[in-house]
């Protein structure tokens, strides 16, 4: 790991707590705010006959200015003697949870400020909670405001013990606990003497002992696929080495099909061939045979595979609008794989503030909750749990547009089929023929399943229909359990030359569906 | 990882998620600095060939030797080339004199209201840094634009993780932002590594230099003597003055900027 590499840290806490003064006294202590930007803060402030306001710095938004509060995440840079550092604001609002949330999902650690004569409140416990969900391990405590109540041992001991005592409860132990005065610049930069009696590293200091990124070079090869480029006469798997190192030559396994293939080459433009790539590369693979995998899939060292998901359990936030409902289906999106899911279980509802339980089995979870579940998956995707790989043991839900929710997988089951299914997405095989829409899967033996998009499901709905080629009688099953669950209609025949499905939108005004208009197959 | 090649994967990362999730993209090239980085980053993530149409929109006051390294690079690297104009506004006279928000508004966000309605595109890409300016380092990687073009900052959805919002209704385009992380800095290092041509303009003569290209009338260059891609960076690292300080639609009033591109400039 290379030191001076920029380590990105989110600041979160309790609504005025100290987070923008602390902001500007990073950057002040550092000499890190150029000129300007302190002359454009200070007209700014006089211009709306206030003293100068370091929350300017990352509140730009005139409705942040106008209201002194923070709405959206920001972001900006400092420098210590050690490395540069990327500071991510957070709003402390309940309200705008969900940009404290895009915020701190892109930082490599935390520091959780806490008013020390306040003590812990709401949205301490909250963001604390939030960050251990989004898997941050590397967090420092700083205990704020010491100078109102005399820098008196006590009260910073009292306020340290709960804190301590809240974060075990949800997996977290601070590295550092710092007693601080953000306004005054006590053990900031340089360890206060109105403090004798605490004997830890400044906040600079604890921050400087923190890693860019949590090393994940030693962990198992995932290189989940993100798209596949065809030109120049081959196929090249586009996509990011999550963890693990990916090596020309190597024996790879994909997940969750099973498929197996010795790697070609590894490139990027403009260089020569690579003998491997690392984590955080995005490179673009070749294998030594033709094969066909599709986005999703992750490839692994032979050997050492992610398991082929087909329930997953996880705790989750939702910030939903909508309340996440038990039997709804919703997308699920886990590295570059997106399956359709059904939230079959909801084990615990909890107060993200409090963490209390307050339901078991229960039917909802409503927007800031957070909740232990379970889904179903429509069919196998690859994941890991966040222990073993938190690179591919974290996902998202999405509802509608956008995402909702995430979370992160405490673990896996597959099903009965195994590793071995292959999930074939019947949109992407379709072909549009002047005379119809058609799939063909004579080639597809083996245990299969089939999935399709909603564009495909929607295009049913304007009235085309699709005829599919199948290999075997017992991919009829499959094919009728696809139909029954999106509502469509299908017939069924067998001819000389194999088995013929067509699917179609069935719906009171249509005519009854025949097979006149496609072709012969 | 060096923070260059973090920048440069995490970029790479975003414009392969985008061209698999959108099939109508284009590329805002501004010919700056940093959106001819964002092109050879494109170059980069899809192999030497840029799969999407890069869109230019030509005010008509832009710097003539703009012009003309636009359509040189535009020839050597093979890339397809869209200009845009608000050519009605131009006609009846739009120019800074009627107002700076005015003209913008209407020669560069109306400009590309106009090619994207033309072409339909769902996806722009757009060279903007969270380091240029208040209300750019709010942005998401992945930004909704409503049919208004209204970018909705007070509600934006969340993002993590590089798990990006990219399922929109047909009303709705979205900006992606492949070097929202990226500083002024880090642009002209990477510059500087990959030996990117740049728009000569950026190098100083008779001692000035532009630090940020924009339209000749509002557009002022700064005292400088960096006269290479070296001298900028050793520029940067010293100074005290802000990358838009020469951009005067920045400073005509209070929240200008943010106003301007809630309304969807760039």
């Amino acid at each position: 790991m290379n030191i001076t590499d920029t380590l990105r840290i989110v600041i979160v806490g309790h609504v005025d707590h100290g987070k923008s003064t602390l902001i500007g006294r990073l950057f002040y202590d550092t000499g890190s705010l150029p000129e300007e930007r302190y002359r454009e803060i200070e007209a700014t402030c006089r211009a709306q006959g206030r003293a100068f306001e370091f929350a300017y710095l990352m509140d730009a938004l005139e409705e942040e200015r106008e209201h002194n509060i923070t709405i959206d995440t920001a972001q900006t840079f400092f420098k210590t003697s050690l490395r540069p550092y990327i500071i991510i604001d957070a709003p402390g609002h309940k309200e705008f949870l969900k940009n404290m949330i895009t915020g701190a999902a892109a930082a490599d650690a935390a520091i959780l400020l806490v008013d020390g004569a306040e003590g812990v409140r709401e949205q301490t416990r909250r963001h604390a909670y939030m960050l251990s969900l989004l898997g941050l391990r590397q967090v420092v405590v700083a205990v704020n405001k010491l100078d109102l109540v005399g820098f008196r041992r006590d009260r910073f001991e009292g306020v340290e013990e709960e804190i301590r005592g809240f974060l075990l409860s949800v997996g977290l132990v601070p590295a550092h606990v710092v007693p601080i005065s953000a306004r005054e610049g006590d053990n900031i930069a340089t360890p206060s003497e109105r403090t004798a009696w605490y004997s830890g590293p400044t906040l600079l200091d604890a921050l400087d002992s923190f890693f860019p990124a949590r090393d994940i070079s030693g962990l198992p090869l995932r290189f989940p696929v993100q798209d596949i480029y065809v030109g120049d006469g081959k196929r090249v798997y586009a996509g990011r080495v999550e963890s693990g190192c990916l090596r020309a030559g190597s024996r790879a396994v994909f997940s969750p099909s099973g498929k197996k293939a010795v790697v070609r080459s590894v490139e990027k433009w403009k260089q020569p061939a690579l003998p491997e790539a690392h984590a955080g590369e995005c490179v673009g693979v070749t294998f030594t045979e033709e094969l066909f995998v599709e986005r999703g899939e992750v490839l692994s060292e032979a050997g050492e595979a992610s398991p082929a998901a087909r329930e997953i359990s996880a705790s989750l936030f939702w910030l939903g609008n909508e309340p996440l409902r038990l039997s709804a289906r919703y997308v699920l999106k886990l590295a570059t794989a997106e399956v359709e899911a059904v939230l079959s279980a909801i084990t615990e509802r909890i107060d993200s503030s409090t963490l209390e339980v307050t339901e078991r089995h229960a039917n909802r979870v409503e927007n800031l909750e957070v909740a232990n579940v379970t889904f179903t998956l429509q069919h196998s995707i690859a994941a890991d749990t966040f222990k073993e790989n938190p690179r591919m043991g974290r996902f998202v839900v999405e509802v509608g547009e956008f995402v909702a929710g995430g979370g992160i997988v405490r673990e896996v089951r597959s099903d009965r089929l195994g590793r071995g299914t292959r999930v074939v997405r019947l949109h992407s095989r379709m072909m549009t023929e002047p005379d119809g829409n058609f799939v063909d899967l004579s080639q597809e033996a083996g245990p299969v399943e089939f999935e399709v998009s909603r564009e495909f499901v929607a295009r049913l709905g304007e009235g085309e229909k699709v005829a599919i080629r199948l290999c075997t009688a017992d991919q009829l099953e499959k094919i009728a359990r696809l139909a029954f669950g999106y509502g469509l209609g299908m017939t069924y025949r067998r001819g000389p030359d194999g088995n013929r499905v067509v699917l179609f939108r069935e719906s009171p005004v249509v005519q009854a569906a025949t097979e006149d208009g496609f072709p012969v197959i | 990882m060096e923070s260059l090649d973090a920048l440069e994967n995490q970029s790479i990362y975003i414009f392969r998620e985008a061209y698999r999730k959108f099939k109508d993209l284009a590329m805002l090239w501004s010919i700056g600095k940093d959106s001819t980085t964002m092109l050879w980053l494109a170059r980069k993530a899809f192999f030497g060939r840029v799969p999407f149409p890069l869109v230019h929109i030509d005010t008509s006051y832009k710097h003539p030797v703009m012009i003309a390294y636009r359509d040189r690079m535009a020839k050597e690297w093979g890339v397809e080339l869209v200009v845009g104009r608000n050519s009605q506004a131009i006609r009846e006279g739009m120019d800074p004199t009627k107002g700076r928000f005015v003209c913008c508004n209407a020669l560069k966000t109306q400009g590309l209201q106009q090619i994207l309605d033309e072409h339909r595109y769902k996806g722009i890409f757009l060279g903007i840094r969270r380091d240029e300016e208040g209300s750019r380092a709010k942005e998401r990687v992945f930004s909704p634009r409503d049919k208004n073009f209204e970018w909705n900052y007070k509600d934006q959805p969340p993002e993590m993780w590089d798990q990006f919002n990219t399922s929109f209704g047909p009303e709705t385009h979205v900006r992606i932002h492949p070097l929202l992380s990226w500083t002024e800095l880090d642009i002209w290092k990477y510059i500087h590594r990959e030996k990117i041509p740049v728009c000569p303009l950026y190098f100083a003569s008779e001692g000035k230099r532009f630090r940020s290209l924009g339209c000749v009338p509002c557009n002022f260059p700064l005292d400088s003597s960096a006269g290479t891609v070296e001298e900028i960076i050793r520029e940067l690292q010293v100074t005290k003055t802000p990358e838009r300080a020469g951009r005067a639609q920045d400073h005509e009033a209070a929240y200008m900027m943010q106003k301007l591109r809630s309304l969807g400039y760039m």
